[in-house]
């Protein structure tokens, strides 16, 4: 079945099976590994990418599904030019130990900033609750959010 | 100089003897922001990393930076020319006899390469202090985690559905699941003999019943922990792939390769030159990626099949095959002054140790040294011992012990605070080790700061001061 | 009722295996420039151990951690390590990277002492400079030594080591002996909530102040206490493996709840002011001593909260309710 979509700006496509997940279809078919498969049923969130400005478990969704939509996973947030905020703090603060949880964490955390520059603690808290990280305790990655809201507030527009 | 034409000389020696460049200005480099790159042209500078010393900055990392562009190659991201993937069928009871397994159905199956059982493996045993653990079992299962078969496909569905068509005849034994019911002499003995515990740990100071006698008050209580899982992100996940030269490289998420490429030359019968382990960034470990898994069983199903092999556990499979913490049952009875000073401890640790050694040893040494806390006690006596039981193997967990018996020492310091009436942080201070004091095992210890830790964290709190 | 609690817990932790061997291997190599490279055995799984192995290897030879590259986790390519377990990285490995670095560096101090005029043991190395002791105005730069030292005399910058903790072993019968080189020392307190009602547990702070001798990198550190305290927090109040006849019956990450975000307490964490000698640069270790006292200062703060001492983990709101009844009946 052949499934077109644009990702991180691009058109592209791939022939899958049908049962295929976008996960897989971005893992496998599209060499970006960024997004990550760590239950394959929605609990741990570090397949968590944005389709059509929200953010989803891409194991959940199958890849037919989101054909014909606008993806963006952790490989289309850098620019060119610049890091995106996001990723400037994460790495400043330390907020990325074994990096595993990062690419999901950071998408969700897009999500929630390309929405409001600065959100409370609370919902910092409340919008990364989907996504799972063992070694950080989410202490550092929550400042991290914080201070690359204050980024996004004070530059001009990104993508 | 030589050269083909007269013209090209003549260029040629123009440009030898110009004293002027005449390559173009250099224009700056403008990548339009849709164009897909591997970097972008402008990185951060974090000064940390350039200062000296380097000692105490707080340098970034530069793994960091990868992580957060979400190129890091963990083993799942990483992918061979004709790879092929492995699954492992699990036990389906705790304890039994295998009759027989028939991979006749699973090996018919279109797009299945190879098999393997236990019987295939050249030492089918590994372990870090008892190698009781085969790496496919092939006589007895002890846990439901215990790997039966393997399979290896073009895909990991096909290797998934292969596993249902394997045909495993067992003869159910009587389990054990309880570590005191495992301790008694009726109990069904795992791996033979006449007793279910497979190491123990004493550890003796002064006379422990003679001071419990002089104390003012005894205390006794049992506390109990639950089993628990590393839940690291990433799942454990290897890949091994032979040479024509007959070496073969296995990349995968443990902690330690040295001793894992020990490991693999056990097991596979292999001179250690011949085997390349390769540990890539892990996503995660806290103990549970400290021994081999899968590796010996992709090693050889690369072999029969010309081809890399890898697998990456389901998290189901994290849960039931990988390692947890040893539940601890712990007795602790001490003896106090009417001061507060703590004059007698005698502790019973009991480890449900599961159905292989594992990391075993390790935490009953460690948990036994701490058992008592970091207190001043001159008659102790603790007495452990980790016994087999038909669940998941209870291996090394961030802590070794020592969360569980630090559960059972500090709780029972502030029962005793509270029956003397005295402060949880007085009490503390009144025994805790200096710099200096003897441990348990008799060593004298240096670098010690345990008050200093109490003192500062209650002042952090506002301790004293602190109100409902 | 909400009511409120307070408890602490401190600890003791050892770095290193128990009395058994466990070495590691280094080799450090400066470059004809000064940068270096660092070669380990061990694996990073995530706590920045590379980071700070670069950062000891730079702090030996006078240079930043940005002019060292860290190499690990092949073994074809990298020399034997123990491995990535027991927190005894920075220790030993630590230890190891120095001593390698130091062979590397005397290497250099002997290439460049006859350019000063002075013997190699009146040098030292500081700030990316080869210089004298005593009269810092006296140097080379550490490239300009390293390329005499390769190019001139034939000589590379090169050292290995191997490092190993000194133990001694415990009596089979006592236990007495010492079993590890060093230890390290904390107190975590918890400030919680208790709903009297439904014994639900909350964790409103947690203060932690851990010794880990010198902190090679404070972020790091912090980021170690951190990630030990969520999973202390799971041990204490959510995770459970349920088994029913030997088969786990929650396999998955819907009904093993580990904390999320939402779970985290406020967290203030200090470091002791502290130097063991043995280690490299006074570092000890810190990787699994921050998951220890959490659960039990959690549960001293349900015992001043509401009198209930939870003798069995995890502390469920169940079990602390069933405590509560227990004491109203009393």
């Amino acid at each position: 079945m052949l499934v077109q979509l644009k990702v991180n700006g691009e058109l592209r496509s791939a022939d899958v099976p049908a049962e295929t997940t976008l996960l897989k279809l971005l893992r496998e078919h599209l060499g970006l590994t960024g997004a990550k498969l760590g239950c394959d049923v929605g609990d741990c969130g570090t397949c968590t990418v944005i389709v059509d400005g929200e953010s989803v478990n891409s194991c959940l969704m199958l890849a037919a599904r989101a054909a014909g939509h606008d993806i963006t996973t952790i490989e289309g947030l850098a620019n060119a030019n610049q890091l995106h905020p996001i990723q400037h703090a994460f790495e400043e603060l330390g907020a990325l130990q074994c990096g595993f949880c990062g690419p999901g964490m950071i998408m969700s955390a897009k999500h929630l900033l390309d929405k409001n520059t600065e959100p409370t603690v609370a919902e910092i808290r409340d919008a990364l609750a989907g996504n799972l990280c063992r070694c950080t305790g989410y202490t550092k990655i929550i400042e991290a959010v914080v201070v690359a809201g204050r980024a996004m507030s004070s530059t001009d527009a990104r993508p | 100089m030589a050269t083909r034409t007269k013209d090209v000389q003549t260029d040629t020696e123009e440009l030898v003897t110009a004293t002027e460049s005449r390559a173009p200005a250099k224009q700056p480099l403008i990548v339009p922001a849709d164009q897909p790159v591997a970097f972008p042209l402008q990185l951060p500078e974090f000064s940390a990393r350039l200062k000296t010393p380097a000692v105490g900055q707080r340098a970034t990392r530069p793994d960091g930076r990868l992580h957060g562009l979400g190129q890091t190659q963990y083993i799942d991201d990483i992918t061979f020319p004709h790879l092929i993937h492995a699954k492992v069928l699990r036990s389906a009871h705790p304890h039994a006899r295998i009759i027989s397994i028939d991979m006749s159905a699973a090996e018919a199956l279109p797009g299945v390469l190879a098999t393997l059982t236990g019987k295939e493996i050249p030492v089918n045993s590994f372990g870090p202090t008892l190698q009781d653990q085969p790496v496919l079992a092939a006589e007895v299962v002890r846990h439901r985690g215990d790997g039966v078969a393997a399979v290896a496909a073009l895909t990991e569905q096909i290797a998934t559905d292969a596993l249902e068509l394997i045909k495993v005849e067992y003869e159910p034994l009587q389990p054990v699941f309880d570590p005191l019911e495992a301790l008694e002499d009726d109990s069904p003995k795992i791996h033979g003999g006449d007793t279910n515990v497979y190491t123990s740990k004493v550890i003796k100071k002064g006379d422990v019943e003679k001071a419990l006698a002089e104390a003012d008050h005894v205390f006794h209580r049992q506390f109990q922990t639950q089993a628990v899982e590393h839940v690291p992100i990433e799942p454990h996940a290897s890949i091994a792939s032979w040479d024509a030269n007959g070496r073969v490289s296995v990349w995968s998420s443990l902690g330690r390769i040295t001793l894992g490429r020990e490991d693999l030359a056990r097991t596979l019968d292999l001179p250690q030159s011949k085997i390349r382990l390769i540990g890539t960034i892990v996503g995660g470990n806290f103990g549970g990626k400290n021994e081999i898994t899968n590796e010996p069983i992709l090693a050889m199903l690369s072999r029969k099949t010309g081809r890399p092999v890898k697998s990456v556990f389901t998290r189901g499979d994290e849960f039931i095959s990988s390692t947890i913490r040893h539940p601890f049952t712990m007795d602790y009875t001490t003896g106090v002054m009417n001061d507060g000073l703590i004059i007698a401890r005698k502790i019973r640790l009991v480890l449900d140790g599961g159905a292989y050694c594992s990391w075993t040893a390790t935490t009953i040494g460690k948990g036994s040294i701490l058992a008592a806390g970091p207190y001043n006690i001159e008659n102790l006596l603790v007495e452990a011992y980790a016994v087999y039981t038909n669940k998941t193997t209870t291996g090394a967990m961030r802590g070794f012990g020592a969360p569980q018996v630090c559960f059972a020492y500090e709780s029972q310091m502030d029962d005793i605070a509270h029956k003397l009436g005295m402060d949880p942080l007085e009490i503390r201070l009144k025994n805790a080790f200096t710099e200096g004091s003897a441990s348990p095992t008799s060593q004298t210890l240096q670098s010690v700061a345990v008050k200093e830790s109490l003192v500062q964290a209650s002042e952090r709190f506002g301790w004293k001061e602190w109100q409902r | 009722m909400i009511k409120r609690g307070r408890g602490m817990a401190c600890m003791w932790y050892p770095i290193g295996f128990t009395v058994a061997a466990n070495p590691s291997a280094a080799t450090v190599k400066v470059n004809t420039d000064g940068t270096a490279t660092v070669l380990t055995g061990t694996v990073e799984t995530g706590q920045g151990a590379l980071t700070v192995l670069g950062q000891i290897a730079a702090e030996t030879l006078g240079v930043a951690t940005d002019d060292v590259h860290v190499v690990s986790g092949d073994t074809d390519t990298t020399p034997m390590d123990t491995g990535a377990i027991a927190s005894r990285t920075t220790y030993v490995t630590g230890n190891a990277v120095v001593l390698a670095a130091e062979k590397a560096r005397e290497i250099l101090f002997e290439a460049a002492a006859p350019l000063l005029g002075v013997r190699p043991d009146q040098l030292e190395a500081r700030d990316r400079k080869i210089q004298v002791l005593g009269f810092p105005a006296k140097y080379v730069d550490i490239a300009t030594a390293a390329k005499h030292s390769e190019n001139v005399l034939g000589c590379p910058s090169i050292g290995s080591a191997t490092y190993n903790p000194p133990t001694v072993a415990m009596d089979p019968e006592t236990g007495q002996g010492k079993p590890f080189s060093t230890y390290v020392y904390a107190t975590q307190i918890a400030e919680v909530e208790v709903d009297d009602e439904t014994g639900q547990v909350e964790v409103l702070r947690i203060v932690a102040v851990h010794d880990c001798g010198t902190p090679i990198n404070p972020m790091l550190v912090e980021g170690q206490i951190e990630g030990g305290i969520s999973m202390g927090v799971g041990f204490a109040l959510h995770e459970e493996i349920l088994f029913k006849d030997g088969a786990q019956i929650n396999p998955n990450l819907t009904n093993y709840i580990m904390p999320t975000s939402l779970d985290m307490p406020e967290l203030e964490v200090e470091l002791v002011d502290n130097y063991d000698p043995t280690g490299p640069f006074g570092a000890k270790g810190a990787g699994e001593p921050t998951a220890v006292p959490t659960a039990a200062a959690i549960m001293n703060a349900i015992f001043d909260a509401v009198g209930v001492r939870i003798t069995s983990l995890p502390a469920t709101a169940e079990k602390v309710l069933g405590g509560i009844m227990e004491l109203q009946a009393s």
